[in-house]
């Protein structure tokens, strides 16, 4: 299979990460509109009960924990988000033939950090749910350590081969 | 330090132009002029060989060194 151009892995790649990213960016949208609608339900249920046929403050039950478990997603589509974003600017770098730029280093470095943040969220909402006794699932992988470091020593190998390709294209 | 490039000087001299030194060692103009306007990190052998053949100099004549006091990129 090609590596670069028209059929090749990294459009086919592309195409993949291109609808990962429609499908995050709704899901993300609409955690955003519930992260800030969320709270606000109890002073606008009122008003919602005037309307013809609706009832929402005899189902509306909302505790401290679906804030959390609400805001946990949010963080989680947010990281993909960006992630995705990064490996597109990737992508396009490798099919244009020039992958090794340093902007590809700081973008690998900078989806380490965004899983590193990802991890710390975690963190942070297992002790927020522990406060608002809030049913957040969070699965503490190894794995996603293990790719963390992956991608860092890729970044600082793009680091370096970004270096000797300026090198190279610098010499006569 | 730094390497300074005469290589302007040197055409001057000979009275060739940098598309016709280009076009006698098989160097692409736009490598010519990196290498002209002190933009190159580094010279191959081979063109400094051709470039002295076709100029009828030494690599002295191309190249000067220049102490300015900055230290080396080589020194870590």
């Amino acid at each position: 299979m090609k590596a670069i151009g028209k059929y090749s892995l990294a459009s086919i790649l592309a195409w993949g990460l291109y609808v990962a990213r429609v499908v995050i960016f709704s899901a993300f949208v609409g955690l955003s509109i519930a992260a800030v609608f969320t709270p606000l339900l109890p002073f606008i249920a009122p008003a919602l009960d005037d309307l013809p046929g609706v009832s929402v403050s005899n189902h509306l039950d909302l505790s401290g924990g679906d804030y959390v478990e609400i805001m946990n997603h949010f963080v989680t589509f947010g990281v993909m988000l960006f992630i995705v974003n990064r490996l597109l600017e990737i992508l396009r770098t490798l099919r244009l033939g020039s992958p090794f730029a340093g902007e590809n280093a700081e973008r690998f470095r900078q989806v380490g950090f965004a899983l590193l943040l990802g991890e710390g969220a975690k963190v942070a909402f297992l002790i927020l749910g522990g406060v608002f006794d809030a049913d957040v699932d969070l699965n503490f992988e190894f794995i996603t350590w293990i790719a963390m470091a992956a991608v860092l020593v890729l970044a600082e190998v793009f680091r370096q081969g970004a270096k000797m390709k300026e090198e190279q294209d610098l010499t006569v | 330090m730094s390497i300074g490039v005469k290589l302007d000087r040197v055409l001057l001299d000979r009275g060739m132009s940098l598309t016709e030194l280009s076009e006698r060692v098989g160097v692409t103009i736009a490598n010519l002029s990196i290498l002209k306007t002190g933009k190159a990190k580094a010279i191959r052998f081979s063109t400094l060989e051709a470039i002295c053949k076709e100029l009828k100099c030494q690599p002295g004549d191309v190249l000067t060194f220049v102490d300015d006091g900055a230290p080396n990129d080589h020194d870590g």
